[in-house]
């Protein structure tokens, strides 16, 4: 029964045999970064408070259509095409962690909460979630859950004067703000590096042992 | 005859079949795929990947759709509503079985 299990969990596993899953959320976390460095470091009337909003959606239609490609032109000739069956409870799942996170970071600072700890907690997170996606396939992936679970922690003990600094175009801003702004941008971009250095390595280590096969039909 | 040899005796042998099985538990988790995927993840040889797949569209579990991927050939397959409550009620069998 649990052989027929591992085989049912395959076409999951599957979707990210060429790197490619981890790239997209290395450019959905490094984009967010430039959005929110763009936004706190830019004049209040500048043109990026204006399109802020499109510039998110043009980044996530880039991320789908520009992954869509790619496995159009190098995954689907090499190992074969596969249409996912669309699970309406993964989307609620994503959805109402999503909402939880939010209403996380608004009670944390309406209340003053220390930053630092919600910050190694959401670390913490997004390393087991990247382990139990990620990692249970290929091996040594979790040498980089690893990584992210020692970098949240890292991320929360840097010194609030650097976090402020990242988190502010002014001394005049509320700290705690600051703060939160400089950890999501320090998080963002460490988590978004590790998966671009992870999916980079998945990506080049496919395409040299996944030859393009003689295009003789099927 | 006990009830547990009564369950085993009533496993569906065209899913049963090692091959046929991997076929049937790789399209179940997904809503299609084409030939070259079940290849690589089955290991097996289009020869015998071919004469599964017969079997089980003789059986109405898979529906076979042939389709062109540019000027490239492609081989469609996904699970039927027969062939999912087929494999639904095999694992149930199995489990009782077992």
């Amino acid at each position: 029964m649990d052989q027929i299990g591992d085989l049912l969990d395959r076409p999951r596993l599957y979707y990210n045999i060429d790197g490619l899953g981890e790239l997209g959320g290395s450019v959905t976390c490094l984009g967010f970064a430039v959005l929110l460095w763009l936004l706190i470091h830019s004049p209040a009337d500048s043109v990026w408070h204006r399109i802020s909003f499109f510039a998110f959606v043009a980044l996530m239609l880039l991320i789908h259509y520009g992954t869509k490609a790619v496995k159009t032109r190098i995954t689907y000739p090499r190992t074969g095409f596969v249409e996912y069956r669309r699970q309406q409870q993964t989307a609620a799942i994503a959805a109402a962690l999503g909402a939880l996170a939010a209403a996380g970071l608004g009670v944390v600072f309406r209340r003053h909460w220390d930053i630092s700890m919600l910050a190694s907690l959401a670390g913490l997170v997004f390393a087991a979630a990247y382990g139990y996606h990620f990692a249970m396939a290929v091996r040594w992936k979790l040498v980089i859950a690893g990584a992210m679970a020692v970098a949240s922690f890292a991320i929360a003990f840097l010194p609030a004067d650097v976090l402020g600094a990242l988190g502010s175009d002014s001394s005049a801003a509320h700290p705690d703000r600051a703060k939160l702004g400089g950890t999501i941008l320090i998080s963002l971009m460490v988590y978004g590096t590790m998966l671009l250095i992870s999916g980079g390595i998945s990506l080049w280590l496919y395409l040299r042992h996944m030859p393009v096969p003689a295009q003789e039909g099927q | 005859m006990n009830q547990q040899i009564r369950t085993i005796a009533d496993l569906d042998r065209v899913i049963h079949e090692p091959g046929r099985l991997m076929i049937v538990a790789l399209l179940f988790a997904v809503e299609r795929a084409d030939f070259l995927y079940l290849q690589h993840e089955t290991a097996m040889n289009k020869g015998t990947l071919s004469s599964h797949l017969s079997r089980l569209e003789e059986a109405g579990y898979v529906a076979v759709t042939k389709t062109y991927r540019g000027k490239v050939p492609q081989t469609l397959l996904c699970l039927t509503r027969a062939g999912r409550k087929a494999f639904e009620q095999y694992r149930r069998n199995l489990k009782e079985a077992l």
